[in-house]
C-alpha cells in the first residue's frame, strides 16, 4: 500500500536540500571565521552525502506520488529537518542537549518563534544565520520550495502541495503547480531582499538585517538578539517591520496582484478587508487602552501597539514591548489574537483570518435560518457562495483546534503548574506565535520547561504548521487500513 | 504552450489530462465546480467555475496570454459563441466543438472565420468516418490511410491461424520488406515493438504497409477479405446519421431505432436505409430482421453497455464485422477484450484531433490507434530538421517511437533503419504518449 521506497526518496531529496541552505550558514561563518565553521562543515556536507546515497539507493522507485505518500512525506519531512537541522547547535554545545536543540530548530521551521535561548547575542554568526534562514525555509514551506526546484516532485506534487498548503484556499496563480511555486518564491525573495534594505538603511547592521528580514517574511520571530525588536529604539525600524509582517501575512496571490498593477483586485477581497479591519480595531483599543493607562508617550503608545497587534495576528511574535505589564485588559486582548492568524495563502499560522469570517458568518447566518427556516442562504465570501464541504471542513479544523487546545493546556499544566504559563505556552505554540503568556511571556523564554513538555510543544508546532488536520490523518485508522 | 479549455465533460476532461502530462499550461472551465473538483485534486492544472459564454468568467481564465481556446460544452451555440468572445478577448486561435454538418461546408468556413471560429469539431462526423473506413476495410481492425492512401496503417488481430505467430519482427521483415509493425497491443498494454520482439496469440498488431503489400499482410496474418452488403445499424444516432449519409447507395443497410419520431425523421431523410421501430436490446426482433445474414453489424446507441451487448450477440451469431460505439471510458479495456470487434470512441478521436493543433511542428494528421495509447503522426519534415541529417539507426529515437513509413513525392515507402528522410517527405510516426515531446524536437 503505502509506498515507504518512495517516501525515502523524497525525503533524500529534501535533506540534500537541508544540506544545501547550511551551505549558506556555513559561508557566514567562514565570513566571520568562528568556532562553528567546523559544525556547519560537517553536517551540510554529511546531509549532501546521505542525501545523495538516499536517492540513488531509491532511484528505482515508482514516481507516482499519491495521497498517502503526500500526507506523510509532508508530515516527516519536518520532522527530518530538524532532527537534521538541530545538529549544528549541538556539535559545538552551543545548545548541548538534544531536546532543546530539537525544541529550537522545530521552532525554527515551523516559524514558531519559540526559542530556549538565554544569551542570544553570545552566539557566533553562523548559528544565528541558521536559526534565521530555517524559518526563511520553513515560511513558505519546504516543499513549495522543492517543488520550484526538484523535478522529481513532477508528478506527485499536487499531493504535496494540497498537504503543505492545505488552507481554504489554495490558490493557484498559475495553472502549473511549478511556476506557482516558483512565483511564490519570487516574491517571497523580492520582499524579503527590500525589507533587508530598509531594516540596513534604518541603521541595522548589515547582518541583522538579513536575519531580520528572513524572520519576518516567514513571520517567524526569532530575532539575533535577546530584546526582540525593542533592542532597537528606532521608530523608522519598527514601522518597516510592522509593514512587512503586515506584507507577510497577507495573501500571496493578493501581493501577486498587487505587483501586477490590479489594486482593485486586492481592496475587494473581502479576507484582506477584515485582515484590515481586525488590525484596525484591536490597535485602536489598545491604543486608546495604554493611552489611559498613561505608561507611553502618544506616538509610541501607537507604535506599540500596532507593532503588537501586527505581531501576533500575523503569527510572527516579535516584541517591542512586554505587554504582560499592560492592563489585563489589553493582555487579554493580545491573548484572543493568538487565536486568528494570517490569511490563508500567507505564511502566517494560527487559525487563519479566512476561517474566522467563514465560521463568523455561518454562525449569524444560522440565526436567520432560525427564522426563516426554509431559507437558502448560503455562507458568501468574495461574492461567490462558499460551498458546504468548505464550511463543514472549517467547523471540524475550528472544533479540533480548540479541542487540541484545551486538552493540550489540561495536559501541560501537570509539567508547568500555572494556569496562563500553560495556556500561553500551548496557543503560541499551536498558532506559530513565539511568546506566550506567564513565565513564557515576551520577555521569557522556554528554557526552563521540562524536556517532557519541549517535546509536547514541538508536537504542537508541527500540528499548527500543517494547520492539523495534515497531521492528525496519519493517526486515523483509515488512513493505514487498505 | 498556454491551453484552455471550455468545458469539462469527458472531451474536456480527456484533453487536459492529454495536454498537462506534456508541460502544457491547461485552464480548465465549467460552471459546475463539482465536475471540477475531482479532475483538480488528480491532475496538475488550474480549474475555474465560470460560464464559457460570460465575457467576464472568460477574462479570468486569463486568455488575453492563451495559445489555444477550446470550446468542448455540450452546447453548440455555447461553444460557437464562446470562441467568437474568446477570439474577441485576444486568444490566437480557437477551435469550437459542433454538432450541425452544415457549419463543416467550405462556403461558410470564412464567414466563421471572421467570426473568430477558426477550427471545427465535429466528434459525431469524425467517429462515422472511421466506421465506414473500417467497414470498406473488412479483416481489419483499424485502417488509416495516410495521404489518400499511398501508406495504410492495418491494426489487425491475430488468432491461431496466423502464419507471422510467434515469429520475431526481424523475421517478418525478411519476408516482405514492405511491411512492418509499429505497435502491438496486448492485454491492455501497448508496446511499441522492435527487432526481437514475438508477434503472439491475441495481439492486436498496426502494419504499416503499401496498397502493393497490403494483400500480404492479410495472408500474413490469416485474414480473409469478405465483401460486405449487408448492415445492420442499431441506434439512430447522429454518428448513425452521419454513417449512412458517407455509406452510400452500394449497401443495404438496415437502422433499429426505438423512438418513433426519430425513425421517421430516418426514413424520410434516408432513401437508401431500411427503418425499423424497434428495442436494440431485443434478441427476437434481431434474428426477425435477420441479424445472422448481416455482414458487418454497428452498435451506436447512445448506452455503451447495449452496444457492447449487441455486438458479443452478432458476433456470436456469426457476423464477421462488429463495430460498437464505447462511450465509457472505463468499459473500453474490458470492452476490447470481449471479443466484439472494433471499437470506437468519439470523445478519443476527437481529443487525438484536437491534439494536434497544440504541437508545434507541421503536422498533417493525428490519429489516436483503437484500444491502445499509442498515437501516429503524420508529420511533414521541414528543411533543417534533426530527423534529416542521419539514418534512422543512427538518430537516437526515444524507445517509445517508431518511425513506420514515409511518402516522397507520389509514392510511398516503409521505413527500415538505412532510410535517410528529406524534406518535404511526409512520416507517419509511432509513439507512446512519453514520446510525443521528444519526437517533437526531431522535426522541428
Amino acid at each position: 500500500m503505502i509506498n515507504l521506497k518512495l517516501i525515502f526518496r523524497v525525503l533524500g531529496f529534501l535533506v540534500l536540500v537541508e544540506g544545501l541552505a547550511m551551505l549558506l550558514a556555513l559561508l557566514v561563518s567562514i565570513i566571520y571565521k568562528e568556532d562553528d565553521l567546523n559544525a556547519f562543515f560537517i553536517i551540510s556536507s554529511g546531509c549532501i552525502v546521505l542525501g545523495l546515497a538516499v536517492v540513488f539507493f531509491t532511484r528505482k522507485s515508482s514516481k507516482k506520488i499519491g495521497k498517502r505518500e503526500g500526507f506523510t512525506i509532508v508530515s516527516l519531512v519536518w520532522i527530518v529537518f530538524s532532527i537534521f537541522g538541530s545538529l549544528p547547535y549541538m556539535i559545538n554545545g552551543y545548545i548541548p542537549d538534544f531536546t532543546n536543540a530539537f525544541f529550537e530548530t522545530m521552532s525554527g521551521f515551523t516559524t514558531t518563534g519559540s526559542s530556549i535561548l538565554r544569551d542570544i547575542e553570545a552566539l557566533p554568526h553562523g548559528i544565528l544565520f541558521w536559526r534565521s534562514i530555517s524559518q526563511w525555509l520553513g515560511g513558505m514551506g519546504i516543499i513549495v520550495l522543492s517543488l520550484a526546484v526538484l523535478p522529481i516532485f513532477g508528478i506527485g506534487g499536487m499531493q504535496l502541495y494540497a498537504a503543505e498548503v492545505p488552507g481554504p484556499a489554495p490558490d493557484k496563480i498559475s495553472p502549473k503547480i511549478k511556476q506557482t511555486a516558483k512565483m511564490l518564491w519570487g516574491i517571497y525573495l523580492i520582499l524579503t531582499v527590500s525589507e533587508a534594505i530598509l531594516l540596513w538603511v534604518g541603521g541595522m547592521s548589515f547582518f541583522d538585517s538579513i536575519c531580520h528580514s528572513f524572520t519576518t517574511m516567514a513571520t517567524g520571530g526569532f530575532s539575533t538578539k535577546q530584546a526582540s525588536i525593542a533592542h532597537w529604539d528606532s521608530p523608522f525600524i519598527h514601522y518597516v517591520i510592522i509593514i512587512f509582517m503586515f506584507l507577510a501575512g497577507t495573501n500571496f496571490s493578493l501581493t501577486f496582484s498587487a505587483l501586477n498593477g490590479k489594486f482593485i483586485r486586492v481592496f475587494k477581497d473581502e479576507e484582506f478587508k477584515y485582515y484590515i479591519s481586525f488590525i484596525g480595531i484591536f490597535t485602536l483599543i489598545i491604543f486608546a487602552g495604554l493611552l489611559i493607562s498613561q505608561l507611553y508617550g502618544v506616538e509610541k503608545s501607537f507604535r506599540d501597539a500596532l507593532f503588537q497587534v501586527v505581531s501576533i495576528i500575523t503569527t510572527t511574535g516579535y516584541v517591542t514591548a512586554d505587554y504582560l505589564l499592560w492592563h489585563p485588559f489589553l493582555t487579554i486582548l493580545i491573548f484572543s489574537l493568538f487565536f486568528f492568524g494570517g490569511s490563508a495563502g500567507s505564511t502566517g499560522g494560527g487559525i487563519k483570518i479566512m476561517r474566522i469570517v467563514i465560521l463568523l458568518k455561518n454562525s449569524y447566518y444560522e440565526l436567520k435560518r432560525m427564522i426563516h427556516p426554509h431559507a437558502v442562504i448560503p455562507v458568501r465570501f468574495n461574492n461567490h457562495s462558499v460551498d458546504s464541504k468548505i464550511v463543514t471542513n472549517v467547523l471540524a479544523f475550528f472544533i479540533l483546534y480548540f479541542l487540541i487546545f484545551i486538552v493540550g493546556s489540561v495536559i501541560f499544566t501537570i509539567m508547568e503548574p500555572d494556569m496562563p504559563s500553560a495556556m500561553g505556552a500551548v496557543a503560541t505554540c499551536l498558532g506559530n506565535i513565539g511568546p506566550g503568556l506567564g513565565n513564557v511571556g515576551p520577555v521569557e523564554n522556554f528554557y526552563h520547561i521540562a524536556p517532557a513538555g519541549k517535546w509536547f510543544l514541538s508536537g504542537l508546532m508541527l500540528l499548527g504548521r500543517l494547520e492539523l488536520l495534515t497531521v492528525l490523518v496519519l493517526f486515523s485508522p483509515s488512513f493505514w487500513k487498505e | 504552450m498556454k491551453v484552455v479549455i471550455a468545458g469539462a465533460g469527458e472531451v474536456g476532461t480527456h484533453l487536459a489530462k492529454m495536454l498537462s502530462k506534456e508541460d502544457h499550461d491547461i485552464v480548465l472551465m465549467d460552471d459546475n465546480p463539482d465536475k471540477l473538483a475531482s479532475i483538480s485534486s488528480e491532475v496538475d492544472l488550474l480549474t475555474i467555475t465560470g460560464s464559457a459564454h460570460s465575457f467576464e468568467d472568460l477574462k479570468e481564465t486569463g486568455l488575453a496570454k492563451a495559445d489555444l481556446f477550446i470550446a468542448v460544452t455540450p452546447y453548440e451555440e455555447r461553444n460557437v459563441l464562446a470562441c467568437s468572445m474568446a477570439k474577441f478577448l485576444g486568444v490566437e486561435r480557437t477551435i469550437a466543438r459542433i454538432n450541425n454538418s452544415e457549419y463543416l461546408q467550405e462556403r461558410y468556413r470564412i464567414k466563421l472565420d471572421r467570426m473568430g471560429i477558426n477550427e471545427l469539431i465535429y466528434p459525431e462526423s469524425l467517429a462515422a468516418k472511421e466506421i465506414v473506413a473500417s467497414i470498406k476495410q473488412t479483416g481489419t481492425r483499424q485502417l488509416i490511410e495516410f495521404s489518400n492512401g499511398k501508406l495504410l496503417l492495418l491494426g489487425v488481430k491475430i488468432r491461431e491461424n496466423a502464419p507471422i505467430l510467434n515469429k520475431t519482427l526481424a523475421e517478418l521483415s525478411y519476408i516482405d520488406e514492405g511491411i512492418l509493425a509499429v505497435a502491438i497491443n496486448r492485454g491492455g498494454e501497448t508496446i511499441i515493438p522492435h527487432g526481437k520482439d514475438y508477434i503472439l496469440n491475441g495481439d492486436i498488431v498496426f502494419f504499416i504497409t503499401t496498397r502493393a503489400s497490403q494483400q500480404k499482410v492479410f495472408e500474413l496474418t490469416g485474414k480473409k477479405q469478405f465483401g460486405i452488403k449487408n448492415i445492420m445499424i442499431i441506434g439512430g444516432s447522429r454518428i448513425a446519421q452521419k454513417t449512412i449519409e458517407k455509406l452510400g447507395d452500394q449497401y443495404r443497410i438496415k437502422v433499429i431505432e426505438n423512438d418513433r419520431e426519430c425513425c421517421e425523421k430516418l426514413a424520410d431523410r434516408f432513401k437508401n436505409a431500411l427503418i425499423i421501430n424497434g428495442d436494440g436490446r431485443n434478441l427476437e426482433l434481431l434474428k426477425e430482421e435477420g441479424l445472422e445474414n448481416m455482414d458487418a453489424f454497428i452498435a451506436v446507441t447512445g448506452n455503451s453497455e447495449t452496444n457492447i451487448l449487441g455486438c458479443h450477440l452478432a458476433k456470436s451469431l456469426g457476423v464477421k464485422r462488429s463495430i460498437a460505439e464505447v462511450e465509457n471510458l472505463a468499459f473500453m479495456d474490458t470492452a476490447e477484450n470481449m471479443d466484439i470487434g472494433s471499437i470506437i470512441n468519439k470523445k478519443l478521436i476527437a481529443a487525438s484531433y484536437i491534439y494536434r493543433f497544440t504541437l508545434n511542428a507541421e503536422i498533417a494528421n493525428v490519429k489516436c490507434l483503437t484500444a491502445s495509447e499509442a498515437e501516429v503522426f503524420e508529420f511533414i519534415v521541414k528543411p533543417n530538421a534533426k530527423i534529416t541529417e542521419k539514418q534512422i539507426k543512427d538518430l537516437d529515437l526515444p524507445e517509445e517511437t517508431k518511425i513506420g513509413g514515409y511518402i516522397r513525392g507520389e509514392q510511398g515507402y516503409v521505413a527500415d533503419g538505412s532510410t535517410q528522410i528529406e524534406a518535404g517527405d511526409r512520416v507517419a510516426v509511432f509513439t507512446l504518449p512519453s514520446g510525443i515531446k521528444k519526437l517533437e524536437k526531431f522535426f522541428k
